[in-house]
């Protein structure tokens, strides 16, 4: 399987009279994109703006975060959502270099902490360094759906919204010279390297927060999978919940685990595939068989190392480790992916829960740590902040004042997939 | 800044009183620096100076350590320091233990900073009290010289109040805090850099190292359930209708406790639930659900159970730190314990 990655850089977004990239500047026709989004009965509303790296905006109600792709040759866009959910990950996609699709929005009737938690991206001062989207131009796009809409058709709304529009934005470059091409590969390497497996459990909680693989939410059985399908679109999230877990689908196409591995491929060690599983499992036999049935794959496929990582947190944290108790004992290395729950001066012991087998861990950084956000000129996804967070104090006021909050409420900060250099390091 | 005085703790052997025979000296106090505190007064470079050195026999500290510490305590104080520093104590367990008392109590009673060394398995090592660091050394004195500049190196930042690095940078046991730092490298470089490592067999270092938990050993069983009072403790987040306590949804700071006597079930309109972590619909329709009370009531009834207590115990158990959790424990237990409560349910989510 080999993926031509065509990259085509964006220095800035406009809008302007027609849909075009020339120069490095996007330029996008406002009101055709809308009514194209306003194609779908679901949809009331949508409102576009765009926040460039420095300004003195701040977004809210974050719903998800995608990066303009159009798949050219060897499959369709974003499959089960706008294509038939056959694999992506050969062929020919282009990609917008510097810009993100940031849906925002609230999903309607949802209630508590079944629907959508805060998420703040900052896109200047202290606080944007801890988001994966404050470098680039990001298109807005704040959606409303029809009234009388559930929670899960509003998501499903605000996701093909998102999903559309990244394909949108990436049209113009057909028949465009790409700025940078890359070829994704895993070719036959030397037998003596070892055999790498990156497991990854993706989260499926409820009907409503979830990860979609090819359209369909992840399950709780080890799926293996070609790396270049992710990076290639076949995985969308519909994670709304803690926002500094958060795995946007911008970070599935730039995932970087496989990023990282694919880069040592052939060098360091032979990548053996992804085995896709889920995480936030509620099922005590239903975690113990994905445990061992991962583990069970990762020996028949001759895997000597994996990383794990989680996405969320909770029992995320109890998936993760079972499955590190299991491939241990099977003789599988592992090293693990965490971020840190503790207080806010990192005081508290960091992690929800341990098995002895784990004794490599790389921590993206503590949850609780206090970040001030200043006031900020322009707010855009929402207009105030949402309820159902009793906890954040900062969150009874305006959403463009000062803030001083938790990394918990900043969008991604501490990922368990690894895009930051953030770290908790003992003191 | 001008230089700051070091008293330094050392035991009879590096004291210079002699071995083992001399285990039972009695503390002293002597002007300047004796034995490796000559070589760690130079290598603080003029901005310290080890002015005085207290030694102590390690069988005296061990076998009567209420009043050696005291005596020592006073001869530290004598010697006016700005810093403490003892040791290193390398593996030796009794001298290792001696140091960590020593520094606690010159932390604690006399307010003065204090810093050692010793290997990281020495008992002494696990017994430090809190804002006592302690520099890595090896486990014999062969290593002297690299952990004498260790030591000097972390005595003169602790002397000049300036703040240390990560315990991995500045070569000391990690005294239970962590920070969040940027690196160079991604989360995901480190993992698989971290893996390659590990399946290579060589060296490597977890960011976050697992401890062991105490384990909790569980209660003997309930003699007689048909005669004992049960009560009913939940982390479910289940509070009076409208939180009038405000118990917070996450990281909740405080327990409360309803009294349920004469009440047949929960009902919706007197019981919410607040928890942040789960999906609350179904036991804010249906309290019981979180609280069995209805089923209590029924067993109470049929005579299975004694009494149902008449009081509830509630929190919301999303993301307690552990100290609080365990703080939250020890104050419920005895409040059941002095009502004469036998057994407890704990409903969880």
């Amino acid at each position: 399987m080999q993926l031509e990655l065509l990259g085509f850089t964006v220095r800035d977004v406009r809008f302007g009279a027609r849909t075009d990239l020339a120069g490095g500047v996007l330029t996008v026709d406002k009101d055709a994109l809308a009514s194209h989004l306003l194609e779908d009965p679901d949809l009331a509303e949508v409102r576009l703006a765009i926040a460039r790296p420095g300004d003195s905006t701040r977004i809210i109600h974050i719903l998800d975060a995608v990066e303009p792709r159009l798949k050219v040759k060897g499959g369709g866009d974003f499959p089960g959502f706008l294509s038939t959910p056959t694999p992506v990950g050969a062929g020919v996609t282009h990609r917008l270099e510097g810009v993100t699709v940031l849906v925002t929005g609230t999903l309607s009737g949802a209630a508590d902490s079944q629907g959508l938690k805060e998420s703040i991206v900052d896109m200047s001062g202290p606080a944007a360094r801890y988001n994966p989207v404050s470098g680039n131009v990001n298109l807005v796009i704040e959606v409303a759906a029809r009234p009388g809409a559930s929670p899960v058709e509003s998501a499903a709304a605000s996701r093909k919204a998102a999903l559309k529009a990244a394909v949108y934005l990436a049209s113009p470059t057909r028949g465009l010279t790409p700025d940078r091409r890359e070829s994704l590969a895993l070719p036959p390497v030397d037998g003596a390297l070892p055999r790498i497996g990156y497991v990854m459990p993706a989260m499926s909680e409820g009907e409503l927060h979830t990860t979609f693989f090819y359209g369909r939410s992840v399950q709780s059985l080890p799926a293996l999978v070609h790396p270049n399908e992710i990076l290639d679109g076949a995985l969308v999230s519909a994670d709304y919940w803690i926002a500094c877990h958060r795995s946007p689908t911008y970070l599935y196409q730039n995932e970087p685990v496989i990023r990282s591995l694919i880069a040592r491929h052939g060098r360091d060690l032979e990548f053996a595939g992804v085995l896709l599983c889920r995480c936030l499992i509620t099922s005590q036999d239903e975690k113990m068989r994905q445990a061992s049935q991962t583990a069970k794959v990762a020996r028949m496929l001759g895997i000597r190392g994996a990383v794990v990582t989680m996405s969320n947190g909770g029992h995320a944290y109890l998936d993760q480790m079972l499955i590190c108790r299991e491939l241990e004992q099977a003789g599988v290395a592992t090293v693990l992916g965490v971020d840190e729950y503790s207080d806010a001066d990192g005081s508290d012991f960091p992690l929800v829960t341990t098995v002895p087998e784990a004794t490599a861990v790389v921590s993206m950084g503590n949850q609780e740590q206090i970040v001030d956000c200043p006031a900020v000129d322009t707010v855009l996804g929402g207009t105030a902040f949402l309820a159902g967070n009793s906890y954040e104090k900062a969150f009874g006021q305006a959403p463009g004042s000062a803030l001083s909050v938790a990394l918990r409420q900043i969008y991604c900060s501490t990922n368990q997939l690894g895009w930051s250099t953030l770290r908790g390091r003992a003191y | 800044m001008s230089t700051f005085r070091i008293v330094h703790y050392l035991n009879q052997f590096f004291g210079g009183l002699g071995g083992e025979e001399k285990a039972d000296a009695a503390p002293t106090l002597r002007a300047g620096p004796i034995g490796p505190g000559v070589l760690l007064h130079d290598l603080c470079r003029g901005q310290a100076e080890v002015a005085a050195t207290v030694t102590c026999g390690d069988n005296r500290m061990a076998e009567h350590p209420a009043e050696t510490l005291r005596a020592v305590l006073d001869l530290v104080r004598e010697a006016k320091p700005d810093l403490l520093v003892a040791g290193p104590a390398f593996g030796s367990g009794r001298y290792g233990l001696a140091c960590a008392a020593v520094c606690s109590a010159a932390r604690q009673e006399l307010g003065v900073p204090a810093v050692t060394a010793m290997s990281p398995d020495n008992p002494g090592a696990e017994s430090r009290g809190a804002h006592v660091i302690v520099a890595i050394s090896g486990p014999t004195a062969s290593t002297m010289k690299a952990d004498l500049e260790r030591l000097a190196r972390l005595a003169v930042k602790i002397g000049r109040r300036e703040p240390l690095g990560a315990a991995d940078d500045e070569g000391y046991l990690p005294s239970g805090r962590r920070v969040n730092e940027f690196g160079t490298k991604t989360g995901a470089e480190r993992m698989v850099e971290m893996l390659l490592r590990k399946v290579r067999g060589e060296p490597f270092a977890s960011e976050v190292v697992v401890p062991a938990f105490e384990p909790v050993p569980p209660a003997p069983p309930v003699r007689d359930l048909s005669t004992a009072t049960l009560a009913v403790v939940t982390t479910s987040g289940l509070v009076g209708a409208g939180n009038p306590g405000g118990v917070e949804s996450w990281r909740a700071t405080k327990w409360e406790k309803y009294d349920i006597s004469g009440l047949s079930e929960l009902s919706p309109d007197a019981f919410t639930c607040v928890h942040g972590g789960y999906d609350t619909r179904h036991i804010r329709a249906n309290p019981n659900r979180a609280v069995p009370l209805d089923a209590l009531r029924a067993s109470e009834r049929e005579g299975r159970i004694g009494r149902l207590h008449d009081v509830l115990y509630t929190t919301v158990g999303n993301v307690m730190p552990v100290l609080r959790a365990s703080q939250f424990g020890r104050e419920i237990a005895a409040e059941l314990r002095s009502a004469g409560v036998e057994a407890a349910i704990f409903t969880a989510t």
